[in-house]
């Protein structure tokens, strides 16, 4: 797992998980929050999915999780987002049936905390719908103590860091 | 239409077949037994050899039933008597799920590997491991597929294609590779498709029921689905067949994975193979993972010295390991290595431990029967009286020789425009091109008229 913090707002840009396939070969990045086409490494023979498709990203602020669709250009009152606690994920339905989406929140799954149907709230603006989930306050607490955390870790300057070679 | 479209597949079936080119046990599919493993007398390309065919049919059973590891068989006899014939015929009769490694005994003769490591190589190829893995596909509904072709006929095309579940509907953009499976299926609006996202490859589930039509002409095997549910990336578990050895270059750190393709594995250490062998049997024991022991093949094995024999010794003790099958056809010989004579070059030791199968020389009429076998795989036709001619060189000199000279007659026949190869083409490629007996004969009566023979018996005093 990796992640990239803002150094300025203390925000989290990018978490990434590489997992090993269960021969043990190592597995692609997959992206939990951050912009998911920075890592557009599929083989350009096959077939991948038209940049004008809706994109889903997550993006978080200090108080809610946040997930962004982008292009999506049908009005506001097409969508409806419902959580299955029973599943834990939510989901994302069109009534035009053109987008549909179940996402996991693994930030909830990690703490076994259930997730909650008053805390989503959602807008559509500029051909993109926002969803926000309010972190609950044992998140929160523990966001807070993972930062005390890391900002007692020492940063490198600029430039790559020192790579002990074999 | 339906008969339009069966007509139309012929040609394709045929193309696919004819790219193999003919091997010297290309026409063996099988040992050729009946349900209670009795031999037939001419069956799947094999002819005679009745006692070790049924010998190897027991073998097959054993090697079916996975339960016994680390067996050896020693197939032993003349040279041309058909032992790497009943060996692929195993292999032919096992199937595509059990794994079968063929080598030869001097294969494992290189500079950049240990004889130890080639070895357990070898029989880490031969062991299968079946496993469940998860991979992405895309399932859904073809709205519309629309291919670009450049306007100047070269270059790549450029597609879309547009896939819709009962809720949602994305696109595609698709690389030449895809656009050519996409064409070579057939694949149209209404069908219902999934991808493996992977590899590519396309499955026609069957076409969608909203575009069945009451008038539409259909063929008979045309089955109707629902359009799939949900999102179109799903995640599906899949069960495939690595080997023992394929787990082993994965995870070996030095090399990567992408040393399987490249073939240059180098060696991997016994701590690697620990702890694969220990994650393979917890896997086992999670019932994630099943153990399909195969068969390893080792033609000439007295090519193999007396350090490899006693590593054979030891990993057959392991209950890792294939079923082991060696061909030799020495009779008593040095082991090689040593300065001990023994039965086939193999050790008394090794020898005990093995389930020996003889197979004896072809009668005449065997030979008749081959011969014809490989007439008709060489697509040579062969006149009654050239058949009695070639079977009778074949009885003298050896079966290979008379099988080469099947294609070589074929040759000259077709070059005086003839249809059947007669006796006389058999005589002019007998006289063209020598047996080995003659070749011999030829040797000793003018050794002295060769090359470097001047020197001999006048050796120059060095001392």
């Amino acid at each position: 797992m990796a992640e990239e913090y803002d150094l300025k707002t203390d925000e989290l840009i990018v978490r990434k998980w590489r997992k090993k396939s269960t021969l043990g070969a190592p597995g692609q990045w997959s992206i939990e929050v951050g912009d998911p086409s920075t890592m557009d490494t599929l083989e350009p023979h096959l077939m991948k999915e038209s940049s004008s498709n809706p994109v889903l990203m997550r993006k978080d602020t200090k108080t809610s999780f946040q997930w962004r669709v982008r292009n999506l250009p049908y009005p506001k009152d097409v969508y409806s987002i419902s959580v299955e606690p029973v599943e834990r994920c939510c989901i994302i339905r069109t009534t035009n049936k053109k987008y549909y989406k179940k996402f996991p929140v693994p930030d909830l799954d990690r703490c076994q905390l259930p997730l909650e149907n008053s805390a989503i709230t959602f807008s559509h603006a500029n051909n993109t719908l926002i969803i926000s989930y309010q972190k609950p306050k044992e998140i929160l607490t523990l966001e807070k103590d993972l930062l005390t955390e890391l900002k007692r870790m020492k940063g490198t300057s600029d430039g790559d860091v020192d790579c002990k070679t074999q | 239409m339906a008969a339009q479209m069966a007509a139309t597949k012929v040609p394709e079936v045929r193309d696919i077949t004819r790219i193999e080119r003919i091997g010297a046990h290309s026409h063996i599919r099988g040992l050729g037994l009946d349900d209670a493993l009795e031999p037939r007398q001419v069956s799947q390309g094999m002819v005679g050899q009745l006692a070790s065919r049924r010998a190897a049919g027991l073998i097959l059973e054993m090697i079916k039933d996975g339960h016994i590891a680390g067996r050896a068989i020693l197939i032993a006899g003349q040279p041309g008597t058909g032992k790497t014939a009943i060996a692929m015929g195993i292999a032919q009769s096992l199937g595509q799920d059990t794994p079968f490694t063929a080598m030869a005994g001097s294969e494992i003769f290189s500079l950049e590997m240990s004889k130890t490591e080639a070895l357990s190589q070898a029989f880490r190829k031969a062991i299968g491991v079946r496993i469940k893995e998860e991979t992405e596909i895309i399932e859904g509904e073809v709205v519309e597929i629309q291919i670009d072709r450049p306007a100047t006929g070269t270059g790549a095309k450029v597609g879309k294609l547009t896939l819709k579940t009962t809720e949602m509907e994305t696109i595609y953009d698709l690389g030449s590779k895809m656009i050519e499976s996409l064409s070579k299926e057939r694949v149209q609006a209404g069908d219902v498709i999934t991808i493996d996202k992977a590899t590519g490859k396309i499955t026609k589930l069957g076409r969608s029921f909203t575009r069945a039509r009451d008038y539409d002409a259909m063929g008979a095997q045309t089955v109707f689905v629902q359009c799939p549910e949900g999102e179109l990336q799903k995640r599906k578990e899949v069960v495939h067949t690595v080997s023992l050895h394929e787990i082993d270059v994965i995870n070996s750190r030095t090399q990567g994975f992408l040393a399987l393709f490249s073939g240059d594995t180098g060696e991997i250490k016994s701590e690697v193979r620990e702890q694969i062998n220990a994650k393979v049997s917890e896997w086992r024991e999670e019932g994630k993972a099943e153990i399909i022991p195969g068969v390893l093949f080792i033609d000439e094995v007295h090519m193999l010295d007396i350090e490899c024999f006693s590593f054979l010794n030891r990993a057959l003790e392991s209950d890792l390991s294939p079923v082991l099958i060696m061909a030799t056809n020495r009779g008593i010989t040095r082991i090689r290595g040593t300065n001990y004579q023994s039965p086939h070059g193999i050790p008394i030791d090794m020898l005990d431990r093995l389930l020996i199968i003889a197979t004896s020389p072809y009668t005449e009429k065997e030979t008749r029967q081959i011969l014809k076998i490989r007439c008709e795989e060489e697509d040579v036709e062969l006149s009654e009286e050239a058949h009695t001619v070639l079977t009778r060189i074949g009885l003298e000199t050896s079966l290979r020789y008379a099988i080469q000279l099947i294609s070589t007659a074929g040759l000259v026949c077709r070059k005086r425009r003839g249809t059947e190869v007669q006796v006389e083409d058999i005589k002019r490629v007998y006289s063209l091109f020598l047996d080995e007996s003659r070749s011999s004969q030829y040797m000793k009566e003018y050794q002295d008229s060769f090359l470097f023979n001047e020197a001999q018996g006048t050796q120059m005093e060095t001392s």
